[in-house]
Order: C-alpha cells, then sequence, then structure tokens
C-alpha cells in the first residue's frame, strides 16, 4: 500500500511538470490559435539562461530569476514583433510553421550564448527525502518535486485570478472569442499577445527551473513538450483547468503503467502510454475534458 | 415612402471627412475615388445594392481595412491606416453585418468588454493595475464598480434587463443585435458605426432598433453612420445619405434628393450597367 501511494505521488509530481508546460500552450493557443510548438524549447532557454546569469555574473538565484523573467518578457516583445504581426491574417498552419522555426531559432541561440554541455541548476531548492514522511510512513517522497508542486499549485491560482478577476484576463477572454469584436472594442491584439507570450515565457522558466534542478539543464527538457500534448489532448485546448487536471492524470497514469504494467508488456511503456491513455480518451471526448470546442483551430 | 422630416435639422462641425478613398482587394475594386463628410450630431446613411462596399467603407473607417488611396480626417487628425485600437480609443465603435459578440460571455459581460479601458496605455501601466486589481484595493476597484453602473444604465435604456445573465448565444438574433448596440455603446463613442442593425428582424423589433438609434443619437448626441436595407427606415431616420452603387458614390444628400434622383432610382430597381 504504501508503495502504491508511493508511486502515485511520484506519477502527481511529474504530471504537475506537464501540466505547467501544457499551461504554457493553452493560454497561447486561447489568445490567438497558435499551437505553439517552441513551449518546450522556451523551458529550455529560460533555464540555459538563468544557468547561464548566474555563473557569468556571478548573480544570487533571485536576481538571476528576475533577469531572466526580464529576458522572457523581451522575448515575448520580439516574437511579437517579429513574427506574429506580420503573420497576422496568414493561415494557422503558418503560424505554426513559423513557431516550429522559433523553436530551432531558440535552441540554437541558447546554444551560442550559453553552451551545449548540460549545467545543473541549484537556486537553493531543497534535496532529498522529506524526512518525516519516510521516518513515520516509509514513505520516499523528493523534497524538490514537493516545491515542485507547490510552486505549480501557486502559479495556477495567480493565473486563474489574473485571468479571471482582472481586465486583461476579460480582454484576453474577448480575444478568445472573436477576434474581430475584440479589435472593435479597442482591445490591442498586440498588447494581448506580449503579455500572454510574456506569461507563457515566465511558466517555461518555472517549468525549466523544477525540471533543470532535478535532472540538470540539457537539451531533453525541449521534449517535455512532446509530453504536453497527450495532456492536452485530454483537457482540451482552450482549458486552463483541463490542462491542470490533465497533466496530473497523465503523471500517474504513466507511472502506474511504468510501475504495473511495464514488466508484464516489456519495457519504454512509459514512452508511449501517454499517447495511447489520450487517443482511447479522445475515441470518447474528442474536445477533452473540459474543452470547449473541437479542436479545429490547427 | 415617407416624407420628408418635417424640420430639416443643420449641423455645421465636421467629425468625420473621407477624401478619395480606393481601396481593392487583389482584382475586385471595392471602393473607388469615395468622398463624402459625416456632421458632428447628424445620422448618416450609407446604402446601396449589396456588394456596393457600405460594409468595406465602414471597416476603412475603424481600421479594419487600408486603402491604397485617399485620406480619413477624424476629429482634424488625417491619416490614412490605422489600427482598430487606436480608432477605438477615439471614439469610433461599430457593431457588425453578422452580429461579432463573444457568445460564450453573459450579456453584462459583452457590454462590459465596451468599458475595457484602452490598452494602449502601454504594459507597465497595465501590470501595475493588475496588482492592484489582484489586491482588489482603491482606485481599480472603484473604477470597476463604476464601470458596473455605466454599462447597467445602458442595460436599462435598450430593456434588456431580464437577459443580463443569459450566455448571449442563446438569445435570439434580435436581441443579440440589441446586446452588440449596448456594447458599442458603452465605448462612450463619438461616432458609432452601424452596420445593418435591424437585419433580419420582424417589425416590431426594427421599430424597437429605430427608436434606440433615435434615443442614441438624441440622449447621447452620438454622431451615427447607418447602414440599412430598408428605406423606409432610412428615409425616416437619417439627415443625409451617401449612395453607393459598384464602389462608387452615385448619390449624396437629403433623403428628398436622393430619392428623386435618377442614377438611385436606377441602381435600385436594377437597371443594367452597360
Ligand atoms: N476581405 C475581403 N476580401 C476580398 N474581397 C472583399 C473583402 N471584403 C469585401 N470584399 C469585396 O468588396 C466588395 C464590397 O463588399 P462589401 O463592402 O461587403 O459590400 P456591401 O456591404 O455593400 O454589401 C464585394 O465585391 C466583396 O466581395
Ligand atoms: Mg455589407
Amino acid at each position: 500500500m504504501m508503495f502504491f501511494l508511493e508511486v502515485t505521488i511520484s506519477g502527481l509530481m511529474a504530471g504537475v511538470m506537464y501540466s505547467l508546460v501544457a499551461l504554457g500552450f493553452v493560454l497561447i493557443f486561447k489568445a490567438s490559435g497558435v499551437f505553439n510548438f517552441a513551449q518546450g524549447v522556451m523551458a529550455l532557454f529560460a533555464g540555459l539562461t538563468l544557468v547561464g546569469l548566474m555563473e557569468k555574473f556571478g548573480l544570487p538565484p533571485w536576481a538571476g530569476i528576475m533577469a531572466t523573467i526580464a529576458v522572457m518578457i523581451l522575448l515575448a516583445w520580439l516574437i511579437e514583433f517579429l513574427i506574429l504581426r506580420r503573420l497576422v491574417n496568414q493561415e494557422h498552419i503558418i503560424l505554426f510553421m513559423a513557431t516550429i522555426g522559433l523553436a530551432y531559432v531558440l535552441e540554437g541561440l541558447g546554444d551560442v550564448m550559453w553552451g551545449s554541455d548540460v549545467k545543473l541548476l541549484d537556486i537553493g531548492l531543497p534535496q532529498g527525502a522529506v524526512d518525516w514522511l519516510l521516518d513515520d510512513y516509509n514513505l520516499y517522497v523528493e523534497k524538490l518535486e514537493v516545491a515542485a508542486a507547490v510552486t505549480a499549485v501557486i502559479m495556477v491560482i495567480v493565473l486563474a485570478i489574473f485571468f479571471q478577476k482582472t481586465r486583461i484576463g476579460r480582454a484576453l477572454r474577448a480575444v478568445a472569442d472573436d477576434h474581430q469584436a475584440a479589435l472593435s472594442v479597442g482591445i490591442s491584439l498586440r498588447t494581448i499577445w506580449v503579455i500572454v507570450w510574456s506569461v507563457s515565457g515566465i511558466v517555461a522558466l518555472v517549468a525549466g527551473i523544477m525540471w533543470g534542478s532535478k535532472s540538470g539543464v540539457q537539451f531533453s527538457l525541449s521534449l517535455i513538450a512532446l509530453k504536453a500534448l497527450p495532456v492536452l489532448m485530454l483537457g482540451g485546448f482552450t482549458s486552463i483547468p483541463g490542462a491542470i487536471i490533465g497533466g496530473l492524470i497523465i503523471g500517474m497514469g504513466e507511472k502506474w503503467a511504468e510501475i504495473y504494467m511495464g514488466p508484464i508488456i516489456g519495457g519504454a511503456i512509459e514512452n508511449w502510454f501517454a499517447y495511447m491513455l489520450a487517443l482511447v480518451f479522445l475515441l470518447f471526448r474528442p474536445q477533452g475534458l473540459f474543452g470547449e470546442k473541437i479542436i479545429e483551430r490547427i | 415612402m415617407s416624407p420628408e422630416p418635417v424640420q430639416t435639422r443643420i449641423f455645421e462641425e465636421e467629425i468625420l471627412s473621407v477624401s478619395d478613398v480606393s481601396l481593392s482587394f487583389g482584382g475586385v475594386k471595392a471602393i473607388q475615388n469615395v468622398s463624402f463628410d459625416i456632421k458632428r450630431g447628424e445620422i448618416r446613411a450609407i446604402i446601396g445594392p449589396n456588394g456596393a462596399g457600405k460594409t468595406s467603407m465602414l471597416n476603412v473607417i475603424n481600421g479594419f481595412y487600408h486603402p491604397q488611396e485617399g485620406l480619413i480626417r477624424f476629429k482634424g487628425k488625417a491619416r490614412r491606416r490605422m489600427r482598430p485600437s487606436i480608432a477605438a480609443a477615439q471614439g469610433i465603435a461599430r457593431t457588425f453585418q453578422n452580429v461579432a459578440l463573444f457568445k460564450g460571455m453573459s450579456t453584462l459581460d459583452n457590454i462590459m468588454t465596451g468599458r475595457l479601458p484602452r490598452l494602449e496605455k502601454g504594459i507597465f501601466g497595465e501590470i501595475v493595475n493588475v496588482f492592484l486589481q489582484a489586491a482588489y484595493l482603491g482606485p481599480a476597484r472603484r473604477s470597476e464598480l463604476e464601470q458596473r453602473k455605466y454599462v447597467e444604465e445602458i442595460i436599462d435604456f435598450l430593456e434588456i434587463q431580464h437577459i443580463r445573465r443569459t450566455p448571449v448565444g442563446r438569445l435570439p438574433y434580435g436581441l443579440q443585435k440589441r446586446v452588440e448596440l449596448g456594447r458599442a455603446l458603452a465605448m462612450e463613442p463619438e461616432l458609432l458605426l452601424l452596420d445593418e442593425p435591424m437585419a433580419g428582424m420582424n417589425l416590431e423589433e426594427k421599430e424597437d432598433m429605430s427608436r434606440f438609434i433615435i434615443d442614441v443619437n438624441d440622449q447621447y448626441g452620438t454622431t451615427i453612420a447607418l447602414i440599412e436595407h430598408d428605406i423606409s427606415v432610412v428615409m425616416d431616420l437619417s439627415d443625409r445619405i451617401i449612395v453607393l452603387d459598384y464602389g462608387r458614390k452615385i448619390a449624396d444628400g437629403t433623403p428628398g434628393e436622393v430619392q428623386s434622383n435618377q442614377a438611385v432610382m436606377d441602381a435600385y430597381l436594377g437597371v443594367p450597367h452597360e
């Protein structure tokens, strides 16, 4: 029983990571109908920038994080200025292609600026097991994962307030609903885009920090984006709660499958199980758990 | 047809002028060399057969389309290209031929979007405001309540209290048009562009809408540009009329003048163009 709990918790913690990345996707998709292929690379880029800034300039973690947030906002502004603005009336598939291009540019940029070796990211997050759980219940839970989960929960609450209660949130929902009408009431698409890409950049930074603290900042970070895909299929492309719950389900399901089905079916089940789960789910609920619309926009 | 209004209203100050505007899409010349003006306070109708370029004209005025030639002068400032968000900030509001509402939101929320202060102020001002709002503090909270009060007045004015909380996607077409008008009014526009506000309505709904248009013009002093197919409505409501046909202006004047214009009659009766 303890073992089952341990597996479940570790699955949930991994799921939190997926949720974070999926959240970045959902924000951008809602505001612009663009599937941002570069979301995973943005996490890598943010992680690299943070490590780089801390190493090169000897910045303390908090200053490094602030500086990286500034870089991500600048990046959002550049993306709007150089790409989105120019492709505004194009087909979504063109914009999608542009984000593929962006992914490679960012990857190269991170490489050129900070080098391509695996980097340790240490911003002083706690390491090791949570002692009292281990001592009293013989349950092994990583402190880092708890920190990740707590951070993610805080992020989600902040974002929920941001989008439900503020004028920018109302503007964003308006843009997501009808571009023309939103423009006609004076909402500036450009401003909204810079804001959602900035927020996605910050979400990517959080994902980058969590993943980087655990396994080092390295290229594989950009691949977690691929794990976000089944999460989106499950949660719906336009639903923030969907991204969260979807991430948790996928993380948990994946771990269960790995531990309990892996030995029977054979290895590497964790590589494809999430997609299987999402596909089966798609057959029954193509709009996702909380999705408002069928995914017709990509 | 209705008789001319008993009293001809006189307007002096120009709020908008369009000079030699031409707009084409590839080979299609949607607007060719059109010029006209709109005076502050008047109701100006734009009529013409389908495809004449009426909607395109509104799109040029509020910045959705960028004409290849010509100038638009609004409140004394001339320009050719315009961003819709800036047009809105300067006081131009509009409704759409095919209702464009935020389908997922309630009537109230839809109209509230008209009160979103222009995000043109810049991102940093907005971010500060977000924190104020998140903390639900002083100025932000007060302003939210004030916005809300203004919107409630509009809801009363348009007699749509009973559907305040209804998601607009579920409303019948006529009411959707009314909500759309409400959203435009919430922007406190100086110039209101209405694209076929009565299309698809029954007689009673048309009468209601006519009354609202007259009242808006009367009570708020809003200048109105109105596209409408129902000729009797146009004759009743408008101070002056522009007639477009195949992207060209073929007549411009009071309802009486336009009615007695041969070219207009030809365009409407479908005399073939050679
Ligand atoms: N976005 C567009 N792309 C291509 N052609 C357009 C576009 N908008 C309008 N047109 C063309 O311009 C002409 C005028 O259209 P429109 O302004 O909608 O006329 P009206 O509103 O008077 O019926 C039509 O031939 C129409 O097909
Ligand atoms: Mg039209």
